[in-house]
């Protein structure tokens, strides 16, 4: 059944990694970012995969779930990966091939770190994901944007729209599939003609949609008034953010990894 | 003590909304005091401005004539809105569209924390306001994964959290099966009794209405019956004419009756009628 | 054999089969059904009821099992099961919310123009449809979101009606609406059925109306066909449909109650007059004895 989906990819567990601040964990994220891009040769970029392979672990989500996020972007990967051979040249070797095409030694080397690079971007925005519920991810978007405001960028409007949006994707999905099924009985036909018929034949769930979508927000917001909401002025929050000794000991982590890959850059020298 | 008064109310919804449309069915002139701690169902069919009266109790529209008086506040006073909403809170028909978290436990900290409450304070609300309604064991779930009498619960505890003093009801189980009518309607019984919350209950369910310790059926804006359920559902062609349905119970006394059978006629559910009719047969051995 | 109309064989259908939230929805479904019989559908959410109405117009496609229409197995030619939703129409609920036309002309003419007929024959239908809701022809230029509440689901309603299937289904058709609007679609329902001698499926909580409607009765428990029978048969079963947590009439409930006590009443009992009856009898009979 389509309700059976979960927005986000929340993983559930209790561990180190789950444990942590939200706001930390997206700095954290950064980091990780910072620090594969960092990376200038293979034995840097050894040392990013071991913190990889570390903080799966310590996040405790099984390693096939990991795979399973992986499998849609292998293509994207290949892709990547077999353009940068053929546009990157240089280096102390090249294969000839036909048509004036050739494989080098810079060509390969730089394939093959963009190809892992994508598997570490993908790795380390997963476990974001996986370990923290969506709705701690929005509260700790919006702490982190506060300072935002002294720009007049309503942060708390846009956190509560996420949050909002978060909430209703279910609802309003289950709703598609309830219109979907109301119009095949109608004998709607979705699956053939040519494609501006199929364009078309969305009018009869699109504007059900929209219609119930509008008479939703005009309830809600009538429910949110009655609940004394008038933004974020003067509002607390249950569920408080505090910054743990595991917080601190993740910075360090980090900080750690960030100075060995530098390192490692500077006496091994750069490969791209 | 009167918690809620109506004083001469009239209320129209105009034209320039973006309905685009005038409700025939308007408040006319309406007179009507709730006493505190008291459970008062509102019956009438669908227009007749039921709705319209759950809305001027917590100051959602404000009469174009007379006052509303919630706890001695004037609902048209602006200043004191917040005020009048953290008194009565609302439970709409449709549980989906006033659920604003994606787990039950933070939907239920919405209100208080709009009140600005400590956290540690709204920890402990929350935490009584659910099991109070008995989803405790549901407090970190997703809303979308449970049933309509669920969801309906957790809103219900949404309100509780915010410690009202009242809550109206705008027909909650309109949109429920069997199975969930029972648990809201058992839910706001319980509120009632154990918490003294008033309540307001606005349906057209007769046997939900049966419960209530006072009955206000409405139709076209006016209050035609008062009263406790046994002296508002004799009133069967009074009922009908509004379009309204009886008990069955109540139908069944009237035929029997009818026939010369000597009955009470003021009888409202099926164990009533069981017991009248079981001393019937016992006094007659 | 030719009696039947709409029948199952071992009907099953496994949701998010062969992942660790499979649920088995239905289970070995095995029901025929007459031509021309109101039946009326109950069972508590969850039972299994939606899903089995969703398999007559092959919306789903059973697990293992077959349906037949008229003898024939619906999904014998797959391209063809638009064919079948046009001969079993299926109204879910709270239609209401399927409308999308400017007018409530053309969203009724949106079913009948999917089955490309002609231009007249869709006004032909549009206008029988109307009527069958008992909507005058003053709302056919209407825009359905201008209409009440009522009023649209009648709207809905009549989109079905006009491709004229052979069977009409209606999922929970007076949800939600006040006694009045009830009693219109329930009044609707049986003329309905009266004038066009079709097959109706109509599913209801309302014990009261189901028993007011039908000529048989489905009962789904737990993935299970409970009983398929006549009103009195499977109201007769009133005890075990207690047991399944679904409300029995409120009438049947006074006479299990008196029959407990001792009384000498029977318990198929479903409606007013039948209950005035039992109880004149009871109450006048004087010996309980008697013949």
């Amino acid at each position: 059944m389509l309700s059976d989906i979960t927005i986000g990819q929340y993983y559930k567990g209790d561990s180190l990694v789950h444990k942590m601040d939200a706001r930390a964990k997206i700095i954290f994220t950064v980091l990780f970012v910072v620090m594969i891009f960092l990376c200038k040769n293979f034995l840097s970029l050894a040392l990013v995969g071991l913190f990889v392979l570390l903080s799966m672990i310590l996040c405790g989500v099984p390693f096939k779930v990991f795979f399973k996020s992986l499998k849609p972007i292998v293509p994207v990967v290949i892709f990547t990966a077999i353009l940068n051979i053929f546009y990157v040249s240089g280096g102390s070797w090249e294969i000839p091939l036909f048509l004036g095409l050739k494989i080098t030694e810079k060509g390969v080397s730089t394939a093959i770190f963009m190809a892992v690079r994508i598997v570490f971007l993908i790795i380390a925005s997963s476990i974001l994901t996986y370990t923290t519920v969506p709705t701690m991810l929005t509260d700790a978007i919006e702490k982190l944007l506060s300072p935002l405001k002294i720009f007049k960028i309503p942060v708390h409007t846009l956190a509560m729209m996420m949050t909002l949006a978060l909430r209703f994707i279910p609802t309003l999905i289950e709703e598609i599939e309830k219109i979907t099924n109301a119009q095949k009985a109608r004998g709607a036909d979705f699956e053939s003609g040519k494609f501006m018929d199929r364009v078309k034949a969305v009018v009869p769930i699109l504007i059900p949609l929209f219609v119930s979508s509008f008479r939703r927000a005009y309830e809600l917001s009538f429910a949110m008034s009655c609940r004394c909401y008038t933004g974020g002025e003067g509002r607390t929050r249950m569920k408080q953010m505090k910054l743990h000794l595991r917080d601190g000991a993740g910075l360090l982590f980090f900080a750690l990894g960030i100075t060995g890959v530098v390192l490692i850059n500077n006496y091994f020298g750069a490969v791209i | 003590m009167n918690f809620i008064e109506f004083q001469n109310v009239t209320f129209g919804y105009s034209d320039d909304s973006e309905t685009q449309k005038i409700e025939e069915n308007v408040i006319e002139n309406m007179n009507l005091k709730i006493e505190k701690g008291d459970f008062v169902a509102v019956l009438g069919h669908n227009g007749c401005g039921k709705s319209t009266l759950a809305k001027l109790c917590n100051a959602i529209v404000v009469p174009q004539s007379g006052k509303v008086l919630v706890d001695g506040i004037d609902t048209a006073d602006e200043e004191k809105l917040y005020d009048i909403r953290r008194k009565v809170g609302m439970v709409f028909q449709n549980p989906d569209n006033q659920i604003v978290a994606t787990i039950v436990e933070d939907d239920v900290a919405f209100g208080p924390e709009n009140l600005g409450i400590d956290p540690k304070e709204i920890r402990v609300r929350v935490d009584e306001a659910l099991k109070s309604v008995g989803m405790y064991d549901f407090r970190n779930f997703e809303p979308h994964k449970l049933s309509g009498g669920q969801k309906q619960r957790v809103a219900i505890a949404g309100i509780i959290a915010m410690k009202p003093q009242c809550i109206v009801f705008d027909e909650p189980t309109a949109m429920l099966d069997p199975r969930g009518r029972k648990e809201v309607m058992k839910t706001a019984k319980m509120l009632n009794e154990e918490y003294g919350i008033t309540v307001i209950f606005i349906t057209h369910y007769m046997d939900e209405a049966v419960k209530a310790n006072r009955v206000i059926v409405m139709d076209e804006g006016r209050i035609i019956l008062d009263g406790t359920p046994k002296e508002v559902f004799v009133n069967v062609d009074t009922l009908k004419k509004a379009q309204l349905d009886v008990p069955e119970a109540t139908e069944l006394t009237h035929l029997l009756i009818k026939d010369g059978i000597n009955l009470n006629k003021d009888i409202l559910d099926i164990d009533e009628l069981f017991d009248a009719i079981v001393s019937i047969m016992e006094a007659k051995n | 054999m030719s009696n039947i109309i709409l029948s199952t064989k071992n009907l099953n259908y496994l949701y998010s089969k062969g992942t660790s939230s499979q649920i088995h929805a239905i289970r070995d479904i095995n029901v025929q059904i007459e031509k021309g019989e109101l039946v009326g559908i109950i069972g508590h959410t969850g039972s299994g009821k939606s899903t089995l109405i969703q398999h007559f117009n092959g919306l789903l496609k059973g697990t293992s099992g077959v349906v037949e229409l008229e003898g024939k197995d619906i999904w014998a030619d797959k391209s063809k099961i638009r064919n079948v939703r046009f001969r079993v129409g299926v109204c879910f609920q709270y239609p209401e919310y399927q409308l999308f036309e400017e007018t409530v002309y053309k969203d009724i003419a949106f079913g009948p123009k999917n089955m490309k007929l002609s231009d007249e024959e869709i006004d032909r239908r549009v206008r029988e449809s109307l009527r069958f809701v008992g909507l005058d022809e003053s709302y056919m230029e209407k825009s359905p979101f201008d209409l009440s509440g009522g009023e649209k689901r009648r709207v809905a309603i009549a989109g079905v009606m006009a491709m004229k299937p052979e069977v009409l289904i209606l999922d929970e058709p007076s949800a939600g609406l006040d006694p009045k609007g009830r009693e219109t679609i329930l009044q609707m329902i049986m003329a309905y059925r009266k004038t066009t001698g079709s097959t109706v499926l109509v599913v209801s909580h309302s014990m009261e109306d189901i028993s007011k409607i039908s000529s048989k009765v489905l009962v789904m428990n737990e993935s299970h066909l409970a009983y398929y029978d006549t009103v009195d048969g499977v109201f007769s079963h009133a005890e075990s449909l207690k047991n399944m947590g679904l409300n029995i009439p409120q009438l049947t409930e006074l006479f299990l109650k008196l029959k407990e006590k001792g009384y000498d009443v029977s318990t198929d009992i479903y409606t007013m007059e039948k209950a005035k009856d039992e109880l004149l009898v009871l109450l006048k009979g004087g010996d309980k004895n008697a013949q």
